[in-house]
């Protein structure tokens, strides 16, 4: 298993060494026949919604796993960018290729809003203030009847193009599976550049990043701003998604720790970790679907355990692993380095 | 009009406070923000109901057990869960981040094991206050006259506790530092337990208190608990004379808020004060500078 | 990305659907944790046992699978998707809230399975032209019409509206300001939304007395229609305002949490713990015993229609019941159910529905009750002001 597993990730390093996109462009293809593999469209409906979870939860690495801030005001994006659609839909008549950037947009708007708070605050007080603003969202759009109020907005018309209408869960996946992959993908670009090691630098300490020229507020609203593009994206697929119903109930405090959970279960900070996490939590919570009187026990008990006995998450697991070879691997290839030139110095001196 | 909304202000601002008490002393004594506080109100509501309704005791001697019960609880999950995080230290580091994700988890757990108990249904508390007073044109039940007496009553044995004696100054220590508590000889882990122990124990008295006029149900906590939350920043973390004056402030605000503004917005109103108040005043009214933590 | 596959994989597995012939299956979707949703829950599964103890219908055993929606629309659609997909279901019951069951209406008419609803009352659940839903509850469009008519006609036109923002409430009282508006032309004196779960009405209702209206009305839950109620008093409301509540009064809670402030207090339901017929009496003392309850409240005996009403069509459906020909099967039972007419059990009217994919047809019931609380307490007394038939074109 382990020569197998450490296979697979040679095997991908020399895919990238060939083309850093080659990896992606065999994943996609690799998933692109998924809805005909599955036994029912039920379980083509399930990956699209974790395909939309795992874009939400990358979203929230970002901001929380990569720069450190401490926010739950994730899902009030999130929902703004639901409604932003549903909106342009139902009220306007927009097609999707219109809502979806303008969704986008909304949510990075208001993610300068949140993002703004977490010059002066840290940790809990950010915690509290994020907290606020999505209490403020929900309790807004529930009270509010040009957005449906209680009862929601329905009717949110499914994407079309060409004419040709993504109704069926079959027809979604191809939409909303290659938008994930290039989330993913997108996220690892941002943790590899300049911005994703100022990101960290924050994260790691705001003093010192300040005293190597990072500008630390910058770079917190712009991790807010990212992370709200995210959710403004899954909240726009979600929306759009059949039936085309958003409702408040959808983005309580509750839908917020299960996000949480996502992320804090893959691995704060990690982004495979993430995705991990929102496919499990995902799958877990429709298996346990029956049992329905201890489901959210059993979901409590998951968050408390993941953060007392696995504190870095299921990616912190992986990450030590492969980290832990490569760090074998490189001391190894040092090792030979080394041996080649301790072999070859006599050569040297000798010719 | 205005006297009117003042009292109705003040009497649902009264019940913010005395969660506020309780999340204030935790995050005084610990660094932390404890998510599941409003899920030991619920569980000291319920203690009340059992005691009240099924063991006929009166109401002061239920409201006592009901907090002593609520305390050990408080002091059970804090040794047995929270402790792990944080003794790795608290407030802002990484395991501060995982305690509040613990304290959501712990809030979804305790919740359900109570529905498991209790049902979903929801009680009330029969105590028989008498007739209610008259203030402006307004009829206000004794109950909250108890709210008033015990909340005021509490902090000020709170008060003469943390100052006059010998635990008090150690929890003060605590609450200061505890390494260096830990160097003068203070027993910090048994502190850090008293003093989650007497956090939950006011969250309770806050459940009995409002049992009688709000009922008993399970999903009781989350609303007063952000309400909590929010007075409690509004007086400053950490500050007690801050937690109630705190409490007051957002009761009167939304209601004042509900009264001129607009009615269907009244929840916002807590929210935009707690975000105001961070963003101007990030320390709250009361509270000390925000203690930096590496 | 290998690791993503691996665990869909195993999903797809661990998912794999299974079906068995012979068996007549039903999907329940519902807010199980809640007040009363676990006891209908429990009623439901005890008349299906009940059922097949008798031998089942026609021969085959209903087999019922429960899920609990919390109320959540995602949580609910994810539900009618697996029955519909994946345990292949012959029909689907739910929900019993409003928002969940709006969207389902299109998952189920996508997936041409027959849904019947127990008690959801928004209106707008059977204007979606979908041939596949039944509601056997009273339509929001029929309460407003009689609460508008009685507020109009025996209490005054001076009405302050108060609801909470669930689907259900918020309908309900919307109707009901709308009618007010359409037919008599008056405008509410106030309006205004609260939380679900909210806990202190006062500022609403200090505002409502200085108004001086002739009656308050109030939209949502139980616990929260009881808060209202007392805290009316509390701001010193006078008693001769008349209180109204939505339908969701009926539930025993009420009465019993609110105490002397339920006096007077009326609202509209599909069936009142007063009503004097034998079926009543006997269904009243049946769930009273069996399930504890106090009073027994009209989402009680929908849910005992409703599976009166499944029980006569799938006898009346010609089932084969065998894997191949589930999407006949579902079409002979949305039939069968279509062709239900003039049921009379529990409910305060006869229940009919018919073929056309129009409200007329699907909502089954129309003859809303007007209850009136005459004692409060544990053992609560409630009188029958009015009962009405609603012509079937009303308030569309």
């Amino acid at each position: 298993m382990q020569n197998f597993i450490s296979g697979i990730a040679g095997f991908f390093t020399r895919l990238k060494s060939i083309h850093p996109l080659l990896p992606w462009g065999i994943a996609l293809v690799v998933l692109l026949p998924l809805p005909q593999f599955t036994v029912n469209n039920y379980q083509v409906y399930l990956i699209n919604f974790i395909c939309i979870m795992i874009i939400l939860a990358t979203g929230l690495n970002i901001v929380k796993g990569f720069a450190g801030q401490v926010t739950v005001g994730h899902v009030a994006l999130y929902a703004i960018g639901a409604y932003t659609s549903a909106v342009l839909s139902t009220k306007f008549g927009m097609p999707f290729y219109v809502n979806l950037p303008v969704s986008i947009l909304a949510a990075m708007i208001a993610g300068v809003l949140v993002g703004i708070p977490s010059f002066r605050l840290e940790g809990a007080y950010l915690a509290l203030a994020t907290l606020a603003f999505a209490q403020a969202v929900e309790v807004y759009i529930r009270v509010t009847n040009y957005l449906g109020a209680a009862s929601g907005i329905g009717g949110i018309k499914a994407p079309e193009f060409f004419g040709y209408s993504l109704r069926k869960y079959d027809d979604y996946f191809y939409l909303v599976m290659p938008i994930m992959l290039a989330a993913v993908y997108a996220s690892f670009a941002i943790l590899r550049s300049a911005t994703g090691r100022a990101f960290m630098a924050v994260r790691e300490d705001p003093i010192s990043a300040a005293s190597m020229g990072i500008n630390v507020r910058r770079y917190k609203l712009i991790a807010f701003v990212m992370s709200a593009f995210y959710a403004g994206l899954a909240g726009s697929l979600y929306a759009h998604m059949l039936p085309g119903y958003v409702h408040p109930n959808n983005f309580t405090v509750i839908e917020m720790v299960t996000v949480l959970l996502m992320v804090v279960l893959g691995g704060i900070g990690n982004i495979w970790g993430g995705v991990i996490g929102a496919i499990i939590v995902t799958i877990v919570a429709d298996i346990t679907r029956e049992y329905y009187f201890y489901q959210l026990l059993l979901f409590g008990a998951v968050i408390v355990g993941t953060v007392l006995f696995m504190p870095k998450g299921i990616g912190g697991i992986i990450d030590r692993y492969f980290v832990n070879r490569r760090f074998i691997a490189a001391r190894e290839e040092t090792a030979e380095v080394k041996r080649g030139i301790v072999g070859g110095s006599p050569d040297e001196s000798s010719g | 009009m205005l006297v009117d909304f003042l009292v109705v202000g003040v009497s649902i601002g009264l019940v913010y406070a005395i969660v506020a008490l309780g999340i204030s002393l935790i995050y005084s004594g610990l660094d932390i923000v404890h998510f599941a506080h409003g899920e030991f109100v619920m569980f000291g509501a319920f203690f009340g109901l059992v005691l009240v309704n099924d063991s006929g005791l009166n109401y002061p001697i239920s409201i006592f057990l009901a907090m002593i019960f609520a305390g050990l609880m408080g002091v059970v999950v804090e040794r047995v869960f929270y402790r792990r995080l944080t003794s790795k230290g608290g407030g802002y580091t990484v395991a501060g981040m995982g305690m509040i994700i613990c304290g959501f988890g712990m809030a979804i757990i305790l919740q359900n094991i109570a529905f498991l108990i209790w049902g979903a249904e929801g009680h009330a508390i029969n105590v028989d206050f008498g007739t209610p007073m008259k203030i402006g044109t307004v009829n206000l039940p004794k109950s909250y006259l108890w709210i008033l007496c015990v909340s005021v009553g509490l902090m000020a044995i709170l008060h003469l506790f943390l100052k006059n004696t010998k635990a008090g100054l150690a929890i003060r220590a605590v609450a200061a530092n505890k390494d260096i508590a830990y160097l003068m000889g203070i027993n910090v882990p048994l502190m850090i337990s008293l003093i989650f122990g007497l956090a939950c124990g006011l969250a309770a008295v806050g459940g009995v208190l409002i049992g009688p006029i709000n009922y008993v149900q399970v999903e009781m906590g989350y609303l007063i608990l952000i309400k909590g939350f929010a007075a409690a920043v509004v007086g400053g973390f950490g500050s007690l004379p801050g937690a109630i004056l705190g409490g007051l402030m957002v009761g009167i605000f939304e209601t004042l808020g509900a009264g001129y503004i607009s009615g269907s917005h009244k929840d916002i109103y807590a929210f935009l004060l707690l975000i105001a108040v961070l963003v101007i005043m990030p320390t709250g009214l009361f509270g000390q500078l925000a203690k930096s933590k590496a | 990305m290998k690791k993503t596959l691996t665990c869909l994989v195993v999903a797809g597995l661990l998912a794999s659907g299974s079906s068995w012939a012979g068996e007549i299956r039903i999907g329940a979707t519902m807010r199980m944790i809640s007040e009363n949703g676990q006891k209908y829950g429990q009623m439901m599964q005890d008349e299906f046992d009940a059922i097949n103890a008798r031998g089942g219908i026609n021969g085959n055993t209903v087999e019922l699978i429960l899920l609990n929606d919390e109320c959540k629309s995602d949580k609910g659609v994810a539900n009618a998707n697996k029955f519909a997909y994946q345990d292949n279901v012959h029909l689907i019951i739910g929900s019993t809230c409003s928002s969940v069951s709006l969207p389902i209406v299109d998952v189920t008419a996508q997936a041409e399975v027959p849904q019947i609803i127990p008690h959801s009352t928004n209106d707008q659940i059977t204007k979606k032209d979908s041939a596949w839903v039944f509601r056997v509850p009273i339509s929001a469009r029929y309460y407003k019409g009689v609460v508008a008519k009685y507020l109009h006609d025996k209490v005054g036109d001076q009405v302050a509206y108060v609801y909470a923002s669930d689907a259900a409430a918020m309908s309900e009282t919307q109707g009901i300001i709308q009618q007010m508006r359409d037919v008599y032309g008056v405008e509410p004196v106030y309006e205004a939304q609260t939380q679900e779960k909210e806990i202190d009405f006062r500022s609403h209702l200090l505002k409502i007395k200085d108004l001086e209206p002739d009656a308050i009305y109030f939209g949502g839950l139980q616990e929260p229609i009881a808060r209202f109620l007392v805290q009316s008093y509390e701001v010193g409301i006078p008693a001769s305002v008349v209180r109204a509540a939505s339908s969701a009064a009926s539930n025993a809670p009420v009465p019993k949490l609110a105490g002397d402030a339920v006096q007077g207090v009326f609202f509209s339901a599909a069936y009142s713990d007063s009503d004097t017929r034998p079926i009543a009496q006997l269904f009243n003392s049946y769930v009273r015993n069996r399930y504890g309850i106090g009073g027994v409240d009209h989402d009680f005996s929908q849910a005992y229609d409703l599976i009166r009403i499944v029980e006569i069509a799938l006898g009346n459906a010609d089932l084969s019941l065998e894997d191949d020909d589930l999407a006949a099967d579902r079409t002979a039972i949305r039939d069968a159910i279509a062709n239900v007419q003039g049921y009379e059990g529990l409910a305060s009217g006869p229940i009919s529905f018919c073929a056309d994919s129009t409200p007329q047809c699907r909502d089954g019931n129309r003859t809303p009750v007007l209850i009136q609380y005459i004692e409060g307490g544990e053992d609560f007394k409630v009188g029958i002001l009015d009962r009405v038939t609603m012509p079937i074109e009303f308030g569309l």
